[in-house]
């Protein structure tokens, strides 16, 4: 009889964690919806007060282009390095003339459907109450309220890598094949998200290999591999149709050569902080405690987690966001151990005193409070620090400035920029071309989708960039490009037309209003 | 009456007298239409069919044009066919009133080569060349943007002297500046001054030393030809009528002041386009002037025109009109922006370099100058008053972003919609599987989990 055939047996499962009894019955039932609403709470609060980063404007520039949208059309090209499943459906809300608004709010609700999954992924490994206490935990964590409320693939692609995980636990609960095809089609929206997605694969075959018990027919893994090509298919097929240009190979071929833009410690010095360090804290106590109850759960949970973490700890190119996927099934293991300080009803608890529920309830408070913290900071745009890193949230400023370049520059007018972030929101808010200076010439050294200016001098002295916009991100990044667009200004009779001042923090402590974005006029 | 009653008295008087000054001055700069700031710029030495022969709906070179070739050497053809010239050196054809003489050829327009291999001693066939939108992106593009003249001809079938003098004046005085200046021959100038109108004449990299005064001095000849206020006595010795003749730099700077005049005359110096210099360095001056004064506040009352001052020996097919017994010169390019300019459009009223001055005349209610300009005829046409002013847009030549193809978009949704929906049918079929009836029969947790 096959291992996994009609029974459980020979596979260590965990315990699981039926409801308990009476007083909290009540609060259980209204938990998830209260969850959820926490969820888009958090996701939408003053959702629009800061305009698009870099990344929004591009994805969101893509959508316009999808939808025909003309002034967009022109500056976005549809097909730069990322497949296009979101960018379609965000290209949705301008064909009925909806705003950034749409696209947030989408963002947004993926954000609360991958927090339900959360909860369906916990509820089925280790029972409801672990399931709710998942769900809020990623309800709360600000790096998936940060990442979810911009319009970034991150997002979709952790809601679809959700939805793999949750259809892998169906697969290897029931063992029957229609779960692993649907989990090989879900993998596959998840790479038509954002293509990195497909280390997943690694995560997903790392568990086969680790878990010898559990055997898989060959041909139904490679109807699900099958399935997920096919699902993917629409990448390659409308590159090729649509535009051969190539801009997909390159990108490829740049990021596997492309210069480091952080160090290795950038990983554990932004996202454990961004995850919670308490969430951590419980997932990796929980591991560590109800280790005797270990699983095929923990292993395919952890092989989950570490295998982006271990790429992309080792791959130069990283990014705030690109961890993302990891979140769900931290989430899970931290609401195993915190599910586990209650006493369930056969009396098991991790800790003493063991029927103590207030120890329980104070320490899902704890965790709770110590996440909702940093995101309130992060969620009210008045309690943000005036430092900036990419993928953390919009850039301020950034919308007003280009809103008043497309109402008070010329139609037609082209920008240079100190990097291609503000000119992607130049682009994108104002409508006019734009260049980064720090775009290099040579195209072994930049992102193949940003056009260089190759000749900036001469440019100008053509008439050919009649503006030129300055900004304190792209200049504390950039410092020395910052300079050499200030010699710009001052070489071509740079007049000061623009400026979006920004609230910062001066030297004894205090706030004050510091010039954030300086748009100059300049002219042979 | 008090010490202080009497200097409240006078400096109310004072204040009143001013105000009423400026009011009048005020009432007199309204312009009869809602073009409040015109600048023209006087370039050199090309011909219609030189520049927009080739230019979709406008008038130019007739399909099978080919000019006899006069005396040609061995071997040459009988004529020389049209032919573009692109990035080849072209040497300065002339463009006198005899040069035109032998090219009207008594209205038979066909010793255009010939006048060449005249002058030059050898067949000249760059006479036939001519530029397009790949030599001349910026000027085709301004066409097809605004408005594009294509009977518009230098008023005297003579070199630059004359026509710069018709351009201020509506007169013709010869082909050479006379020793001791033009005298009291009244410009476009003198009337403004009289309305109390604002002007300026700017000139590109002026040197206020070359005037008639300064005879025999280097470059002379070509300031003075281009800016023939400079050969007026009466502009260079009174110091706040010379104030007005300005270097172009101060046309930036009023631009970005907001103290355009309501006139400015614009020539230029390297950038004349006069071959054997680059047509390219004209076009970016040009280019550098509309860019400024699209993103300045003058923009929505203004009108910029260009135009060349004679046709400098290219061939033209057009046969100039004749007026006052004498022809006009050839045709020449002119083009006008505006954000009231009717757009893509292409005039063919038939004009001259007076017909600036016509212009001017009307819109500020000012007496002709001279004949000439009374009976030109205006390029209002050209303007389109019932519309609201067009928002300002920078013309550029350049790469602006790289289109997609229109088919993308479906093949985009239909290949992502499908990927969905299959998705969708799989995850269905698996979710209404046995396991799930199973699970509904027996009330539990999930299968397997324990």
């Amino acid at each position: 009889m096959p291992l996994w055939e009609g029974t459980t047996a020979g596979l260590r499962v965990g315990r699981p964690t039926r409801l308990s009894a009476a007083p909290l019955t009540e609060l259980r039932r209204a938990g998830l919806p209260l969850i959820l609403a926490i969820a888009a709470l958090l996701r939408v609060w003053q959702l629009d007060r800061v305009g698009f980063n870099s990344d929004e404007a591009v994805y969101a520039g893509q959508a316009g282009s999808i939808a025909h949208q003309p002034d967009l059309q022109e500056l976005f090209p549809i097909f730069r390095a990322h497949p296009l499943l979101f960018q379609t459906v965000l290209s949705l809300g301008y064909r009925v003339h909806l705003g950034e608004s749409f696209q947030r709010l989408t963002a947004a609700l993926v954000g609360v459907a991958t927090v339900y999954l959360v909860y369906e992924v916990g509820r089925l490994l280790y029972g409801r109450r672990a399931g709710l206490l998942a769900a809020l935990v990623m309800a709360l964590m600000p790096y998936h309220v940060v990442v979810t409320r911009q319009v970034l693939l991150d997002g979709p692609m952790t809601l679809f890598a959700t939805l793999t995980l949750y259809l892998l636990v169906r697969f290897v609960m029931s063992r029957r094949r229609a779960w692993l095809l649907a989990a090989g089609a879900a993998m596959g929206l998840t790479v038509l998200c954002k293509e990195t997605s497909t280390l997943l694969l690694g995560a997903i075959f790392a568990f086969l290999a680790l878990t010898p018990e559990l055997r898989v027919r060959l041909r139904d893994l490679a109807a699900s591999i099958g399935v997920m090509a096919l699902v993917i298919a629409p990448w390659p097929v409308s590159l090729m149709l649509a535009a051969p240009t190539g801009t997909g190979e390159s990108y490829l071929t740049w990021q596997l050569f492309r210069r480091p833009n952080h160090d290795w410690l950038f990983y554990p010095a932004t996202v454990p902080e961004a995850i919670g360090p308490l969430v951590l804290l419980a997932a990796a106590v929980g591991l560590w405690l109800l280790r005797r109850e270990g699983s095929w759960k923990e292993t395919l949970l952890l092989c989950w987690i570490a295998v982006p973490v271990v790429f992309f700890l080792l791959w130069p190119v990283k990014g705030f966001q690109y961890l993302l996927p990891v979140a769900p099934p931290l989430a899970v293991l931290a609401g195993r151990a915190l599910g586990r300080l209650w006493p369930s009803p056969d009396g098991k608890a991790v800790l003493k005193p063991r029927r103590d529920r207030r120890l329980g309830l104070a320490a899902v408070a704890i965790v709770a409070v110590s996440l909702l913290i940093p995101t309130w900071e992060r969620v009210e745009p008045a309690q943000r620090p005036d430092t900036f890193l990419a993928g953390t949230g919009g850039v301020p400023g950034g919308r007003e400035a280009g809103e008043w370049i497309e109402g008070g520059v010329p139609a037609g007018a082209t920008f240079m920029t100190i990097g291609p972030s503000m000119a992607n929101l130049i682009q994108y808010y104002g409508h006019r071309k734009a260049y980064g200076l720090s775009v290099s010439p040579n195209p072994l050294n930049r992102n193949p989708s940003y056009e260089p200016v190759s000749n900036p001098d001469r440019a100008i002295r053509e008439g050919e960039l009649q503006y030129v916009v300055w900004d304190a991100f792209s200049a504390a990044r950039s410092p020395s490009f910052s300079e050499k667009l200030r010699g710009y200004v001052d070489r071509f009779n740079g007049r000061l037309v623009h400026t979006e001042a920004l609230p910062a923090a001066t030297v004894r402590g205090k706030k004050a209003l510091r010039p954030a974005i300086a748009v100059y006029e300049v002219r042979p | 009456m008090s010490r202080v009653a009497l200097a409240v008295t006078l400096v109310a008087t004072l204040a009143g007298a001013g105000s009423a000054a400026a009011a009048e001055s005020g009432a007199a700069s309204q312009s009869r239409t809602p073009i409040e700031h015109f600048v023209v710029l006087m370039q050199e030495n090309h011909s219609f069919d030189n520049y927009f022969g080739t230019y979709p709906g406008a008038d130019g070179i007739p399909h099978g044009t080919c000019m006899p070739a006069g005396r040609s050497s061995p071997g040459e053809g009988a004529c020389v066919r049209p032919f573009h010239l692109g990035g080849r050196a072209v040497p300065d054809l002339g463009g006198n009133g005899r040069t035109h003489r032998i090219q009207y050829a008594g209205g038979r327009m066909d010793g255009f080569v010939r006048a060449a291999t005249i002058d030059r001693q050898t067949a000249q066939r760059s006479v036939m060349g001519y530029y397009d939108r790949r030599d001349l992106p910026f000027y085709w593009k301004v066409a097809a943007e605004h408005v594009l003249f294509d009977r518009f001809f230098a008023s005297a079938a003579d070199g630059s002297v004359a026509n710069h003098l018709l351009w201020l004046t509506g007169t013709q005085r010869g082909s050479r500046i006379p020793a001791d200046g033009f005298g009291d021959l009244p410009t476009i100038f003198d009337r403004l001054e009289q309305r109390g109108i604002s002007w300026k004449f700017y000139v590109e990299d002026y040197d206020p030393r070359l005037s008639f005064r300064a005879k025999g001095k280097a470059n002379l000849s070509a300031q003075a030809v281009r800016a023939p206020l400079l050969n007026y006595p009466r502009y260079v010795r009174d110091r706040r009528l010379f104030s007005h003749i300005v270097d172009l730099e101060e046309y930036y700077e009023d631009l970005e002041s907001g103290r355009l005049p309501h006139v400015a005359y614009i020539v230029p110096s390297g950038a004349s386009e006069h071959p054997p210099g680059r047509v390219q360095a004209g076009e970016k001056l040009v280019r550098a002037l509309i860019t400024a004064l699209s993103r300045s506040e003058a923009w929505d009352s203004s009108a910029f025109m260009w135009t060349y001052d004679d046709w400098g020996g290219w061939f033209d097919h057009v046969r100039p009109p004749r007026v006052d017994g004498a022809e006009y010169g050839f045709r020449v390019p002119a083009l006008l922006v505006s954000p009231y300019a009717r757009r893509g459009y292409v005039d063919g009223t038939r004009l001259e370099t007076t017909s600036i001055l016509k212009f001017i005349e009307d819109n500020w209610n000012l007496k002709p100058l001279a004949k000439r300009d009374a009976r030109a005829n205006s390029f209002v046409r050209a303007f389109d008053f019932s519309r609201p002013p067009r928002k300002p847009a920078i013309i550029g030549v350049g790469h602006r972003g790289r289109r997609p193809r229109e088919a993308a978009s479906p093949a985009i949704y239909l290949g992502y919609a499908a990927a969905v929906v299959l998705s969708g049918i799989l995850l269905g079929l698996a979710a209404l599987g046995p396991d799930r009836r199973r699970r509904r029969r027996s009330g539990g947790e999930a299968v397997g989990s324990r």
